[in-house]
């Protein structure tokens, strides 16, 4: 085990309103079997030693699945190692290093304070129709309704976006497609998600285009920054799916 | 210090028990149940505090149902709550496997795992709507895993000897979560929930003896806000935080549990916290937090530690390398201390096992607080890819943290604190002591007893949820006049003001520790004294302990920013100064307890072979702590537990 | 009848639906593209001047011959088609500059060169149309095609111009050929990879054909 030093280039900015900044900090004798939050954690306690406010970041779970933890790092959200910030551990970095820390940026994520931007965008996607609209109590047995595991593993697949907002973050348009579309996709495929599966797109779709976020150039950042591994397969399905969902909707079949 | 004496009251509201024979007990609840109307029910306001399993799935199925829901989180989006990082399972009784699975041996399983300190009737409707969880989240659309022919697929998990756990690879809390989270946003979308996200509850208001209130505090502008409500439901999770190391969340904390405690609920069964055996060793005193590999890795990895003390420190200085260990130098000591359930024995047992054998200074990792999860043999019978299809996702994710891949070198496992199964005490109705305040999910204390079973938790959260909570509210609303509450009562600005003036108090102290200083402090004496092996003596030591460390907060904090706006050291500040007041309770009813059961374990009380010694003459009730103002011991109020279903029986994995 | 038209306005109103006119009108034009292409090879046909015919004035001539509402009917249809990918592509840009706020630092994993210069190369593309329609197209006598390119590509200045240009043209088709299969939702993980083969490998045989007739009279290899 070694020890880093560092220098940290960090977004600083009181509340909405205010003129952010960039800062610098040192962190010093960084464990490398620390985690990148919890680097941030020991130069916080420096700050509040000497009476600074600490830095403000998002982060809940620390273990990869919660999806609160955001930061983007030298310009690429959660650092670009596949994994969430909360995971990504200092022995990536070297001895010496500069690292830039930014929050989550995109015009549908409003900052609140330094590092912790507001993405509740990404909730209206899901309430516009991001959903299986079953009341409880009123399911089929688990067994009536078999699924093709292929088409289960899939689902899982799209299932697995822990709405963080790193497509968002590292898209250059500043596109929920990913988001969405792995959403749209999870439902899409299983059988549980037929009966609403035109209304579900165009809902959220729309959701989606009306809350600010950019449009996609198939240029597949998100992909290559996401923790979780989704696929754009999703969004080109999505496309599709939402060609046919205008096309039912305009002739009025199935919609 | 020499022993305490707890005042004992004999008082004890009911539990409301229906009577008749268990297994119709719930069916005639419901059959006899207060109704509300379909148009009447959007007159009452439901506040729910906490979107997990058991308050999201509430929220859900309560706004279909019609009633006016609030709903608040600490964290920035109702799905993230801390249900989501549960990897392994949830539990029915389908019986799909046909391996001879039924409600009564769920049931029976959940009681006896639980050490025989649940109570019998909440944990069979439990058992009873758990078939009905897996339904209603397959309809959901949760994937979870299935076999070829398009069925789905069980594992076998902890404390089972059936394959009756359902699964979403290792990922199963989170898409359950995300289910109901789902649910949730669809009523959120229609109106029928006002969803209050990075809102943190400081306070409950009680009028007239009556929980009709909560008090707030937006994350984001620092507002103190109250918000009035016909009842409340609290589903805030466990205090495993305590220990300031442990697989909870950042955020996971007992500041709203520890208010209603203060308020008049009475908290139950404290001591019962559970050591979950297969987590990431401590590096080091940066760390912040414990990452929990899923138990279902022990259906497949077999655990051991070198037979001897020089292996084992050779390995620990890293002169050895665990695979170059002979079999004939491994000790597997699970197969060999319990051969009919192995490596698969319950967490509490494997937890002690563990701890054992690092006392014996045969423990791994750099701190001699290790032992191996091995799969080398899984990987040799079943094929790296079998293993991949089953756990690629914990092996990835330990490699991420550790550098170590698990396919060549085994996996360091020590246990750390999980799951708290003692909570607010609750009723047959889940409504606590204080009328109209109900607790769902692990806040309440209700169906696990002394020790929880592997992919129970899930199953808890969600029949709370789902399926109790929307049966028993109206026993409770039908009593109460529609919004007879607001927020005009005095009581909401006498509690506002008590939360301003506590903060303020905090912010005033200015000191030379930072929050975090302080909970570590009190996480490190709370492990070592009330961890997994308790003794009269560590409890003394720790109770005597504590309120110094309350001092030093309340002397020597610092809490640096503003009470306006975004202050996350405030948010840290709050939750330790809650963690300080309730960590004399854990103390006290672990020292009420003279016996062992489940994962409360007290040295003086142990089998000749080690095993847990309960003590059902005296101690088979549930221990509820009434608070009595600070600086008082709580009182003590007793439930007695009666089995007349299952028969009290020694515990054994053997 | 208002439901269609109420659809087909959200449609082009959407994010997802203008992607796939975009995606559309640039299918045409690159079938455009491959026509045009396959007119301009005919210069390798020889030339009036050096003995033979030359198939290229042959080609140009008869494309005059059409009849004149059928020649205009393609210029307008291809003017329509353009304006629209273009008009699109610009609201679709502008959207997208407002949905972003910058970082200090930028970083970029995976989004190809041409990706990113989408609208730069586009508006290149754009101003080399106007001036090959007015060189080409809209001066000059059909009949003699053949001397009229010659005479603007032994012009070094002008050649390296088209050369340019043609580049450019191999930047956005690159991206364009995949993005539009992505777009119109033909893509999964496994097919991806071959797509930006073609893409390439159809960006190099087009642009390179184009690229090869200046380049030709430059050497000689055409005179």
């Amino acid at each position: 085990m070694a020890n880093l030093n560092l220098t940290l280039k960090v977004w600083r900015q009181e509340n909405a309103q205010a003129q952010g900044r960039i800062e610098t900090y040192k962190a010093t004798n960084i464990p490398d079997d620390a985690s990148f939050l919890e680097m941030l954690d020991i130069v916080n306690e420096g700050l509040v030693h000497e009476g600074k406010e600490p830095i403000h970041f998002d982060h809940d779970c620390r273990e990869g699945i919660c999806g609160m933890c955001s930061l983007t790092i030298n310009g690429v959200p959660h650092g670009g190692k596949h994994v969430t910030t909360c995971q990504l551990h200092m022995r990536q970095f070297k001895d010496g290093d500069t690292i830039w820390i930014e929050p989550f940026r995109a015009a549908a994520f409003p900052l609140l304070r330094d590092l912790v931007v507001d993405r509740t965008a990404l909730d209206n996607i899901i309430a516009a129709g991001g959903f299986v609209d079953v009341r409880t109590g009123s399911a089929p047995n688990a067994n009536n309704m078999p699924v093709r595991k292929k088409t289960a593993d899939a689902a899982f697949d799209a299932a697995a976006c822990i709405g963080c907002g790193a497509c968002v973050a590292s898209c250059k348009n500043s596109s929920a497609m990913l988001f969405t579309s792995a959403k749209a996709a999870h439902l899409n495929l299983l059988p549980q998600g037929q009966p609403e599966k035109n209304k579900r797109v165009l809902a959220m779709v729309r959701q989606m285009d009306a809350m600010g976020f950019g449009n996609c150039t198939n240029q597949y950042e998100c992909e290559a920054a996401c923790p979780k591994g989704i696929s754009v397969d999703n969004i080109a399905k999505l496309n599709r799916d939402y060609m046919i969902a205008c096309a039912a909707e305009a002739v009025g079949v199935f919609s | 210090m020499n022993d305490i004496k707890f005042p004992v009251s004999d008082y004890m509201p009911s539990s409301c028990i229906p009577d008749g024979p268990i297994e119709q007990k719930w069916t005639k609840y419901k059959r006899e149940a207060k109704l509300i109307n379909p148009n009447n029910r959007r007159k009452y306001t439901v506040l729910i505090v906490g979107t997990g399993l058991a308050g999201g799935s509430a929220a859900a199925t309560l706004a279909e149902l019609g009633y006016n829901v609030k709903c608040f989180c600490y964290q920035d989006s109702p799905r993230r709550a801390h249900s989501i990082a549960a990897q392994g399972g949830v539990n029915a009784a389908h019986n799909y496997q046909n391996d001879g699975d039924s409600v009564y041996r769920l049931f029976y399983d959940t009681v006896k795992g639980g050490d025989f300190r649940a109570r019998e009737a909440n944990v069979y409707r439990l058992a009873e709507v758990s078939c009905n969880i897996i339904n209603q989240c397959v309809a959901q659309g949760v994937p979870f895993g299935r076999e070829y022919g398009g069925l789905l697929d069980n594992r076998s998990f902890g404390g089972s000897q059936l394959k009756r756990t359902f699964y979403s690879r290792g990922q199963t809390g989170q898409q359950l979560l995300l289910g109901c989270y789902q649910a949730m946003e669809k009523e959120i979308g229609k109106g029928h929930i006002e969803m209050y996200p990075r809102t943190e509850m400081m306070d409950l208001v009680v009028v007239d003896g009556h929980a009709k209130g909560i008090v707030v505090r937006d994350m984001v502008t620092g507002e103190i806000k109250s918000y009035a409500g016909d009842t409340v439901l609290l589903a805030t999770g466990g205090y495993g935080r305590v220990f300031f190391l442990s697989t909870n969340a950042m955020g996971c904390n007992v500041g709203a549990a520890c208010a209603c405690w203060k308020k008049g609920a009475y908290f139950a069964n404290p001591c019962f916290t559970q050591i979950h055996p297969t987590c990431i060793p401590v590096k080091g005193d940066y760390q912040s937090k414990l990452t929990l590999m899923s138990e279902s890795l022990r259906n497949d990895g077999r655990i051991w530690v070198p037979k001897s003390r020089e292996v084992a420190a050779k390995i620990r200085k890293g002169e050895m390398k665990p695979s170059d260990v002979a079999e004939s130098e491994r000790d597997y000591y699970l197969e060999r201390k319990y051969p009919s359930f192995g490596n698969l024995a319950p967490r509490d047992i494997s937890s002690r096992a563990a701890k054992e054998a690092c006392d014996d200074e045969r423990g791994v990792a750099a701190t001699g607080r290790g032992v191996f999860l091995d799969f080398k043999d899984a990987i040799e019978r079943m094929g790296k890819e079998w293993i991949d299809g089953q756990y690629g996702n914990l092996f990835e994710m330990y490699e991420e943290i550790t550098d170590v891949d698990p396919h060549e070198q085994p996996m360091m496992i020590y246990p750390a604190s999980h799951y708290t199964m003692g909570g607010l005490w609750v009723d047959y109705n889940l409504m606590s002591s204080i009328p109209g305040l109900h607790v769902l999910g692990e806040a309440n204390f209700s169906d696990h007893g002394a020790n929880r079973l592997g992919a129970s938790a899930l199953m808890q959260g969600l029949s709370d949820g789902y399926f109790v909570i929307s049966s028993t509210l109206p026993t409770y609303l039908t009593t109460q006049k529609p919004g007879s509450i607001t927020t005009a009562a005095p009581e909401f600005k006498e509690a506002e003001d008590a939360v301003k003036a506590r903060i303020q108090k905090m912010m005033d102290v200015k000191g030379t520790k930072t929050p975090d200083e302080i909970h570590r402090e009190l996480g490190k004496l709370i492990w070592e004294d009330v961890g997994m092996g308790r003794t009269k003596e560590s409890l003394l030591h720790a109770i005597s302990k504590i309120p110094a460390i309350r001092e030093d907060f309340w002397n020597n904090v610092k809490v640096v920013g503003s009470t306006e706006g975004m202050n996350q050291e405030l948010e840290k500040a709050w939750r330790v100064a809650a963690f300080l007041d309730f960590a004399d309770l854990l103390c006290y009813d672990a020292l009420n307890r003279e016996e062992s059961c489940g994962a409360h374990f007290r040295l003086e009380h142990q089998m000749a072979d080690g095993e847990a010694k309960r003590d059902d003459e005296n101690f088979a009730y549930v221990a509820c702590w009434e608070y009595k103002g600070p600086g008082e011991l709580p009182v003590l109020h007793k439930e007695n537990l009666t089995f007349e279903n299952v028969h009290l029986a020694i515990r054994s994995y053997k | 009848m208002n439901d269609i038209i109420t659809t087909a306005c959200k449609f082009v109103t959407s994010s997802i639906g203008r992607k796939i006119l975009v995606a559309l009108t640039g299918s045409c034009l690159l079938l455009f593209l491959v026509g045009h292409l396959a007119g301009n090879m005919t210069i390798y046909g020889g030339c009036a001047g050096c003995g033979g015919t030359s198939w290229i004035d042959y080609y140009a001539t008869g494309l005059h011959s059409m009849p004149a509402w059928l020649l205009w009917a393609i210029r307008l249809g291809l003017l329509a088609v353009a304006l629209i990918h273009i008009v699109l592509t610009l609201v679709l840009k502008y959207e997208n500059y407002n949905a972003r706020t910058h970082y200090q630092k930028e970083g970029t994993l995976k989004a190809t060169l041409s990706s990113r210069t989408m609208v730069l190369t586009g508006v290149m593309i754009l101003c080399f149309l106007a001036f090959h329609l007015w060189q080409l197209t809209f001066n000059g006598d059909p009949a003699n095609c053949y001397d009229h390119i010659k005479a603007a590509f032994t012009n070094p200045w002008c050649s390296a111009f088209y050369i340019v240009a043609i580049c450019c043209l191999f930047m956005h088709v690159r991206h364009g050929v995949q993005s539009v299969l992505q777009t119109f939702g033909l893509a999964t993980r496994k097919v991806r990879p071959l797509y930006n083969i073609i893409a390439v490998l159809f960006g190099i045989v087009v642009c390179g054909a184009f690229i090869s007739i200046p380049v030709a009279f430059l050497t000689g290899l055409l005179h």
